[in-house]
């Protein structure tokens, strides 16, 4: 079974690069991890930005990510193209547009894409 | 408030497809709690909808959009995941149907009695030929309310394993999302409400022994271990579940089938653990054919899922011939039904015992009219060779033994007979074998739950004590059983799912 060493092999490698990745925009703040480019929430009392309230308890709604994130642009930016056009992750051959951020993005915790479920796809930018 | 519920409302969704539908739907939501009487231990309603479907996929929406068309004015889908489809925005977008447009246009003799045959000679003897004979005749119908959403399929039809003629259409991007996407369009456009992370849990019957709601868990984060809060729903017409199959329980479908353990692989999504069908036999549905449950012989041992392999081999089998390496030899009719595949398929093993995959041979020439050709080889789970001695070589098969397969098989093409397996020929007209060619490894996976609750012709689950419709239930898609028999026919789900899904709205709607 050849390839599918080979196969566990570069999923290893994708593993690994993404784990790099991952270390560089995972960063520990005072009590929790959050991402590095959302540095400005971690003051310890802006929960709220993405919670319902300023002392989280609860997963923010589906669609918390889009109060500032705007969709379009999001689809823009990892529009890929010819045949691999329905791979994009905003804007996809199975859901269309309407997967909830939070199924591949996690903010206080490393996520892999829900595609690699399935697939080998990269996705390079992704900060796992 | 909403801290204890555990999660927070997704504002978009609430609004997604509130017509003025939706708009009544709403303020009979913002009444606090309704209280009604006549119901079993008095139960405190959250919520009330006219008609409540559990689960998104071809039956769920079909059923959705047909109870629209009826006139319901208060439509709702839960669905447990955070995304909507199910398997069928995974499948592979092929739906059979007798006497289409397709088949005019090409001249091909058809009817929905000849499908229901095949479907019934692939069940061999158990399969419900009422229920298969109901599903082909309205079959038409069901795609022309995905062609009426906007699904779009390629102008050819294919003919797969087990069909007496070609009469399966594909949908272009060739995936069953083609036809969900459309479908979950069409939802919102005519006010269905569409709930996700919604985990059906349990019937609520009322002192009569009807079903008149459900207790659903909103906030379900499928696989982070957030369970959500219960609320009860209650329907005026009663509850579809549609909630599909079981085959990634694996101690489900292991208790039926010990051979499929957690080491076989699945084609379906995660979603596919079946708990919906444990609440109908939970109340006292009866439960047929459990134990027969699909392997696919198209999947294929170098990659995950249906992945790409799939809708290839299915494609191309008719024009290919599948070998067993050891001696370069065909070891079945490549298009027979599923079941008698796999099984041929599973005892190609090497010397040691182990599965040693068949390699499926194609005309490059043939294999390149099908789009997943280029995905196969681009992701290395397929390869090209511009040589039969390159191939043999790769595949480690004995070179002198396949040259004459190869030779006879043309044989076959130029006969229009297959001596060797008794394979149709019709679609293999003039598609002799040469190089280059395409080959891929194929080894089944678990694919498809033939088993679950019985349903009658109109959709309703059947008591196992009365044997009678247990009133205000009803099921429809595959969590329902018994339809197939032993085997079902590839692009016999589309069509069942759908007809069944539109039935079960409409003897709702009569209700
Ligand atoms: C990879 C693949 C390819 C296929 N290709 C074809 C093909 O080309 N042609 C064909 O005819 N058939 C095909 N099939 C079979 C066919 O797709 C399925 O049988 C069909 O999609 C089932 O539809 P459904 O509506 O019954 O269930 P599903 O589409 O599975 O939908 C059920 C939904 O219910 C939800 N659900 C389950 N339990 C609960 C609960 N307790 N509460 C709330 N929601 C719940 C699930 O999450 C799911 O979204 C394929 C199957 C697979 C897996």
């Amino acid at each position: 079974m050849m390839p599918y060493k080979k196969l566990m092999f570069a999923v290893l490698l994708v593993f690994i690069a993404c784990t790099v990745q991952a270390e560089e925009t995972l960063k520990q703040y005072d009590g929790i991890k959050g991402r590095s480019y959302h540095s400005d929430f971690y003051d310890g009392q802006s929960c709220d930005s993405c919670h319902d309230s300023k002392k989280p308890l609860n997963l923010p709604a589906d669609d918390a990510c889009l109060a500032c994130h705007d969709l379009d642009d999001l689809i823009k930016s990892t529009s890929r193209a010819g045949d691999e056009k329905w791979q994009n992750p905003h804007n996809n051959i199975h859901y269309g547009k309407d997967v909830p951020c939070m199924e591949c993005h996690g903010e206080h915790e490393s996520r892999k894409p829900l595609c690699q479920g399935c697939h080998t796809f990269k996705y390079e930018k992704f900060n796992q | 408030m909403k801290e204890e519920k555990g999660h927070q409302v997704d504002r978009r969704k609430f609004l997604v497809g509130m017509g003025i539908a939706g708009a009544a739907a709403t303020a009979t939501l913002a009444s606090p709690v309704l209280a009604a009487a006549g119901d079993r231990c008095e139960t405190k309603w959250d919520q009330e909808h006219e008609v409540v479907i559990i689960g998104s996929g071809f039956a769920g929406l079909a059923a959705a959009i047909q109870a629209k068309r009826l006139g319901a004015k208060d439509v709702v889908i839960f669905e447990k995941m955070a995304v909507f489809g199910g398997n069928s925005a995974f499948n592979g977008g092929m739906f059979a149907v007798p006497e289409s447009p397709l088949q005019k246009k090409e001249g091909i003799k058809d009817s929905p009695e000849a499908m229901a045959a095949d479907q019934a000679k692939a069940g061999r003897g158990i399969a419900n030929k009422e229920q298969l004979l109901h599903v082909a005749k309205r079959a038409k119908e069901a795609l022309q309310m995905t062609l009426d959403a906007g699904s779009e399929y390629f102008p050819y039809l294919q003919q797969l394993g087990g069909h007496s003629v070609p009469r399966t259409y594909q949908t272009t991007n060739a995936v069953g999302a083609g036809i969900t996407q459309p479908l979950l369009n069409e939802c919102k456009k005519l006010g269905v409400r569409l709930v996700n992370r919604a985990m059906f849990n349990s019937l609520i019957f009322d002192d009569k022994g009807k079903v008149v709601g459900a207790k659903i868990r909103e906030g379900y984060y499928f696989g982070r271990g957030k369970e959500g809060s219960p609320i009860n729903v209650r329907s005026q017409r009663g509850v579809l579940v549609a909630t599909g199959g079981f085959a990634r329980n694996v101690g489900l479908r292991s208790a039926q089938d010990p051979t499929l353990t957690a080491e076989v692989g699945s084609t379906n999504p995660p979603n596919a653990t079946g708990e919906g069908l444990l609440e109908l036999f939970h109340v006292g549905a009866v439960p047929v054919h459990m134990a027969h449950i699909q392997t696919g012989p198209w999947a294929s041992a170098d990659e995950d899922g249906f992945g790409y392999v799939s809708n290839y081999s299915i494609y191309n089998f008719a024009h290919s011939i599948s070998v067993y390496p050891k001696t370069g030899r065909r070891f079945m009719n490549e298009i027979a039904d599923r079941k008698t595949r796999s099984d041929a398929q599973l005892q190609c093993r090497d010397d040691t015992g182990n599965p040693l995959p068949p390699v499926t041979i194609t005309s490059y020439e043939h294999a390149k009219e099908h789009p997943t050709m280029k995905k196969v080889l681009k992701y290395g789970v397929g390869w090209k060779f511009d040589s039969v001695e390159e191939l043999a070589k790769h595949h480690n098969i004995p070179l002198k033994a396949l040259k004459e397969q190869i030779e006879e098989y043309n044989g076959y093409v130029k006969k229009g007979v297959d001596e060797q397996f008794g394979k149709p020929m019709a679609k293999a007209k003039g598609k002799y074998l040469k190089a280059p060619f395409v080959t891929v490894r194929n080894w089944p996976k678990v694919h498809y739950c033939q088993g679950g609750a019985l349903t009658d012709v109109n959709a309703r689950v059947i008591d196992s004590t009365t044997w009678k419709p247990i009133p205000g239930l009803y099921a429809a898609g595959e969590v329902a059983g018994g339809m197939h028999g032993v085997s079902r026919l590839g692009s016999c789900s589309i069509p069942d799912c759908m007809v069944m899904g539109m039935t079960a709205a409409e003897t709702m709607m009569k209700s």
